[in-house]
């Protein structure tokens, strides 16, 4: 059924695929790609407010759909306002402001985190962390951060039934809609889906979603070496989520989100003893297996340039949030591809004029050889102006253009296996709950053919697996 | 009366017990509470300030310092009340309306604190009536925290109200917050970093 129209929009999308991934490889496309991470501006665009979009997220997808469309850009993340209240209701999830019933109708959601005493994970409970992450997830992480669920040993009760079935059942129905969301983008704009998967650090998350940054702060002090044994024990299971949910054609790259691991949220001597060992070697991984990471460097990330250069060349893109994004460029430009470092601030409040200027600095500059991506620093909520967003639009069609024709991105690396420990210092593999030896064990003899069930059992079971770290992850 | 030095090491190197120990052991030996606050907490707390803003300690050292610094705190302050000692200036501090993040707001609270002011602390999500109150209350210097660009726009509506009161100054800070924006709203001060928010208020509080 392919018509003119149809092949012209396939044109497109190769097109910009190719410009995007070239510079995600530090090379020189056609001209400059830009990928602009849109979240609630791109409600306000469509007419949405923040609570249709998070509410119901086909119109979150009609509005990002929209955006990608009407300023004709190269790529785009296909749901920015990524949490769905039909997910975090299901299982009525505590740490969410949620548009027009927690916080205004117009006013994004808002991740809550929890005061020091009321931290999800306690002071003592390293030890059941780190013998099973995904176990102690399950037993006592979510029945604290649902209001619904009950710990095992409670009274079972429908509500809990009902919680954990319409959650799973839920997280399936919208993770489903992004594969048609990602292919509506393609046909309609010709638009590529910015990132695919999910990666975040072992102590971002121990921070995030489990002890809370004081509690983890203070326990870096007390307690620093059952903190790296918890991180080592999170390191496999993290791994596992990044590499299944990664790109299958390697294209693009896995987003990686950077909160607190950064002077002066740590040491310069706990980066180095807590967060870096227990990413670098992950994403070292993952480039082993042809996977690029971006690196979303919240905040400024100034004092640890040093320590991502020890990283192979083009194995990450670094987005550039409040660093100076010259001086980002003269320190890792030669390795990496960057992204970013156009202030929100002048996006949303300085007129088209300053955004313009400051635009065509940092084309001149650190886009002048290839591997820049255009993008503001920090993702934009709905008080950013749409004359401001085609300023930096417009000025990057014009001033991003390249001369000479443009270089090819080199291959992907060779893919071989890595050192990285297989289960950490838990029990259970990642990407499994209950493994099959277990669940063989309460059988009866296999007559018929054991390896069908034991195959079934265990992708019956990842998805155990994926509904619990995605909320950890994800959500 | 001089620098009790084991008190000012203990807040220095953020010894909660030996904060609390060698302040009971000073109250035994009849030191007045009001020295031991102004002369040997007040003065390590400052330099551990001074140290973060130079970029020589982090915000978990920074923590650990106000947390012994508070033991001590809990200690003084029912005497403070039963004692003639007045503080130097009292403060509010608050995250403005919307806006959830506290954890540069709670920095400067401690800075403030450790500098010897009354400090009342406002919270997150603070509408323009929450700053109004502290005004009510004593508060003479309104210090706002905003950390997301759609939300120090409202710093504009507290700076608004307290315009016309020459007695209530408003100074302001936060990542996205710069000088230009400070002056551009009508603000009072603009403080970059916690220790700076010190300073800053002591010279609105004399007038500069
Ligand atoms: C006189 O008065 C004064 C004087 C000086 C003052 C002062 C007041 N206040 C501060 N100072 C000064 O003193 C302090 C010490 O020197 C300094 O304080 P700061 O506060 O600047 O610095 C702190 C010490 C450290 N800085 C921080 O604590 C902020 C760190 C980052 C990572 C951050 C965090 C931690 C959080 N966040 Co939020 N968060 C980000 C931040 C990115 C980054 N790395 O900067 C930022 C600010 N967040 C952002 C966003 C988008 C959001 N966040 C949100 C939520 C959160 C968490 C809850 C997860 C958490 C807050 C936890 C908490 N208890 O505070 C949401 C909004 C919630 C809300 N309504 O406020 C949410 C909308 C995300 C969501 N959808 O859930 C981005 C803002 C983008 C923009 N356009 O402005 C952001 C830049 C991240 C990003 N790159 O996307 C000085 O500025």
């Amino acid at each position: 059924m392919s018509s003119e129209g149809d092949n012209g929009m396939e044109r497109l999308y190769a097109e910009r695929l190719a410009r995007y991934t070239t510079a995600m490889r530090n090379e020189r496309p056609d001209r400059v790609p830009i990928r602009p991470f849109v979240a609630e501006f791109t409600a306000r665009h469509a007419g949405f407010t923040c609570q249709e979009v998070t509410h119901d997220y086909d119109k979150a997808f009609v509005a990002a759909r929209r955006c990608a469309a009407d300023f004709d850009w190269d790529a785009v993340v296909s749901n920015m306002v990524y949490v769905w209240t039909g997910l975090t209701q299901a299982i009525g999830m505590r740490y969410y402001g949620v548009p027009g019933i927690d916080v205004p109708p117009d006013v994004g959601f808002q991740y809550l985190e929890p005061g020091e005493g009321e931290a999800f994970m306690k002071a003592d409970e390293y030890d059941e962390l780190i013998a099973n992450p995904t176990a102690f997830l399950y037993n006592v992480w979510l029945p604290r951060v649902s209001s619904e669920i009950v710990p095992p040993g409670a009274a079972s009760s429908y509500r809990s039934n009902l919680a954990l079935v319409k959650g799973a059942m839920a997280m399936m129905q919208y993770f489903g809609a992004f594969g048609t969301q990602n292919a509506q983008l393609r046909a309609e704009s010709g638009t590529v889906s910015a990132i695919a998967g999910i990666f975040k650090a072992p102590l971002d998350i121990l921070a995030d979603k489990l002890r809370g940054y004081v509690g983890l702060s203070m326990d870096m002090c007390e307690q620093p070496d059952k903190v790296l044994e918890a991180c080592e024990a999170l390191m496999p299971h993290l791994y596992h989520v990044a590499k299944t949910t990664a790109d299958p054609l390697q294209q693009v790259p896995i987003g990686y989100w950077m909160h607190r691991g950064c002077v002066p949220f740590v040491s310069p001597a706990q980066f180095d003893s807590h967060y870096w060992p227990t990413v670098r070697p992950i994403i070292e991984e993952l480039w082993r297996h042809g996977h690029q990471t971006l690196f979303y460097a919240e905040g400024d990330w100034k004092h640890h340039l040093e320590s991502f250069r020890e990283l192979p060349d083009r194995s990450i893109v670094y987005h550039v949030d409040q660093a100076d994004v010259f001086d980002v460029h003269e320190r890792l430009g030669d390795k990496f591809c960057l992204s970013g470092g156009i202030p929100n601030f002048l996006l949303s409040h300085r007129p088209a004029g300053d955004v313009r200027e400051f635009c065509k600095k940092v084309l001149d500059v650190v886009a002048a050889d290839g591997g820049y991506i255009m993008d503001a620093s920090a993702i934009m909520q709905n008080d950013t102006r749409a004359e401001n967003l085609r300023a930096m639009t417009e000025c990057t069609r014009e001033h991003g253009v390249y001369s000479g024709s443009p270089s090819s991105p080199p291959p992907a690396p060779i893919v071989a296996e890595g050192s990285l420990p297989a289960h950490g210092g838990s029990t259970t593999a990642p990407g499994q709950c209950i493994e099959w030896a277990t669940r063989a064990a309460t059988l009866p003899t296999i007559e018929g053919d054991a390896d069908l069930v034991e195959e079934v059992w265990n992708s019956i079971d990842s998805l155990g697996n994926v509904f619990i770290w995605q909320w950890l992850l994800s959500f | 009366m001089p620098v009790d030095q084991e008190l000012f090491d203990a807040v220095r190197q953020a010894d909660r017990d030996r904060v609390a120990e060698a302040v009971r052991a000073a109250i035994d030996r009849g030191a007045p509470v009001s020295s031991l606050l102004m002369n040997s907490m007040v003065p390590a707390m400052r330099e551990i300030g001074d140290r973060f803003a130079a970029g020589e300690v982090y915000i978990p050292e920074m923590l650990m310092a106000a947390r012994a610094m508070q033991a001590g705190l809990d200690i003084i302050e029912p005497l403070l009340g039963t004692s003639d000692h007045e503080p130097i200036g009292r403060v509010a501090v608050g995250t403005v309306k919307g806006d959830m993040h506290d954890i540069g707001k709670n920095l400067v609270v401690m800075m403030l604190k450790g500098s010897g002011y009354e400090v009342t602390d406002l919270g997150v999500d603070c509408p323009v009536e929450k700053y109004e109150e502290a005004a009510a209350g004593g508060a003479t210097v309104l210090c706002c925290s905003a950390l997301l660009t759609s939300t120090m726009t409202y710093m504009e509506q507290v700076v608004g109200r307290f315009q016309k009161d020459p007695a209530i100054k408003v100074i302001v800070g936060g990542a996205p917050v710069t000088q230009r924006f400070a002056e551009e709203i009508g603000a009072d001060g603009f403080a970059e970093h916690a220790s700076e928010a010190a300073r800053v208020v002591s010279a609105c509080l004399a007038g500069e």
